[in-house]
């Protein structure tokens, strides 16, 4: 009996400026077996289904259960994580694709430092002028906690930025992630002191005002972030702080 | 700090929405008395001709001229930034985001000719006074009826799915439920001047 095989359609590019182009590859069925298993399988045996030895498949992972947001890719035309796509639950065959809002650096490897940059632009952080005890340490609003908890699980994975129209090289949008993040800092005992500064970083050119509720990004967060409640919410901070800008001036 | 984009694009949510939006009303509430036959049409016409002539012209010039031209151009930068992808992406939302845009170029176009061909060139340059007579004569070509239908269609669309996306840029509606309850009542308000358009326009075919 013939074994069970599963086929891949790969989307690759040798290098930043090369020509994509598809090979297709068969990996072994085996249950339970997700996408990055795959990617392993075909690394070991990077043999294409016309039987030509190639070189391995790049891409990116690290944690492979959904924590890190390394292993972002398009699969079957949808931006997730490829270490939580369960080859049974998908369509094959499997198309697999680089997130191309980001810059391609090999094959379904992409160079996401983009988002980094645009959280040291949101000041993505808090400032620290002392270290204190448990005890004596500010607390978090326990009613914002759990808010705070949830936008926190943000991996800078990137599937908001490939989902969103409004992100890519024909955009300056830094997109849905990292504009929220600004919420979660300005929640922070803390990181609050700063809200206007990030609120200020917001209505420059590519802040929130280049989004335009097409709510993708909700839609396909693997962590079911409320990214468009809390955008609204944004939206909302950014129009009083500007009338503060205005009037308390 | 003086963010210009920032006001820029608030003020483009603000023009579509209160000054276009009245615009648009104005333009379906007057159209909609050929509903009653050519004298209730020529009778709202005339009343507008009692406005007197500079404040009437003021009117168009800054009421309408101004912040169409300036909602329409930066619209169509704001349109150039987007990479619509509804075909990857079906959701609902994602769809209006990319009707939004559809009909901002349909309107593009469309405006140009609708007012170049009624206010520039037959009511400016040939002085001939905008009548029911005048439309039912334009109104025999079914191709105008069609791009005028979808015209009005396109704008009210563009104008209601506006109401939806202005409640979420002006962080009124934060959460999800209250954003579908808006969307929802804005697309009862899309059905409703829509049957409106159709009622009067058919009226000139009868």
């Amino acid at each position: 009996m013939a074994e069970k095989k599963v086929r891949f359609i790969i989307e690759r590019q040798d290098g930043p400026n090369e020509k994509p182009y598809t090979q297709e590859f068969d990996v072994d069925y085996r249950p339970g077996l997700n996408v990055v298993a795959a990617l392993m399988e075909i690394q070991k045996n990077p043999v294409t289904v016309d039987g030509k030895r190639v070189a391995p498949v790049v891409w990116e992972c690290n944690c492979l259960e959904k924590v890190c947001g390394a292993c972002m890719m398009v699969i079957n035309g949808m931006a997730r994580q490829a270490c939580c796509a369960l080859v049974d639950e998908i369509k094959q065959p499997i198309h697999l694709q680089p997130a191309r809002t980001f810059p391609v650096i090999r094959d379904l490897l992409i160079d996401r430092s983009v988002m980094f940059e645009s959280l040291k632009r949101i000041q993505g952080w808090v400032e620290l002028d002392g270290s204190w005890d448990v005890k004596d340490a500010p607390i978090q609003n326990p009613y914002t906690a759990q808010t705070a908890y949830e936008i926190s699980h943000c991996m800078t994975c990137g599937c908001c930025l490939e989902a969103c129209p409004n992100v890519g090289p024909q955009s300056d949008f830094i997109g849905p992630a990292p504009t929220v993040q600004a919420y979660l800092f300005n929640l922070h005992p803390l990181g609050k002191f700063d809200a206007p500064k990030r609120l200020n970083a917001l209505m420059e050119k590519g802040g929130i005002t280049s989004c335009g509720n097409s709510q993708n990004c909700v839609e396909v967060c693997p962590k079911n972030i409320k990214l468009t409640t809390y955008l609204a919410q944004l939206n909302r901070d950014v129009n009083k702080q500007a009338l503060r800008n205005i009037f308390n001036n | 700090m003086f963010n210009a984009t920032f006001y820029l694009r608030r003020l483009h949510s603000l023009c579509g929405l209160l000054v276009l939006g009245m615009v648009l009303f104005e333009h379906i509430f007057t159209n909609s008395m050929a509903i009653f036959g050519p004298q209730a049409l020529n009778g709202a016409l005339a009343m507008m001709e009692l406005i007197p002539k500079p404040i009437f012209l003021g009117l168009e010039v800054g009421g309408i001229a101004i912040p169409l031209l300036f909602h329409g151009i930066y619209g169509i930068y704001i349109a150039l930034q987007a990479k619509n992808n509804p075909g990857r992406f079906g959701y609902v939302r994602n769809w209006n985001f990319t009707l939004q845009r559809w009909t901002a170029w349909y309107l593009v176009v469309f405006l140009i000719w609708h007012v170049g061909y009624l206010r520039l060139y037959t009511k400016g340059v040939t002085g001939t006074p905008i009548s029911y007579e005048l439309l039912q004569n334009y109104f025999q070509s079914p191709i105008v009826v069609l791009l005028y239908v979808l015209g009005m269609f396109a704008a009210i669309f563009h104008f209601c799915n506006g109401i939806t996306t202005f409640c979420m840029t002006w962080g009124i509606t934060k959460g999800p439920r209250a954003q579908t309850v808006v969307s929802y009542l804005s697309m009862c308000l899309c059905a409703l001047l829509c049957l409106i358009t159709l009622t009067f326009m058919g009226s000139y075919l009868i």
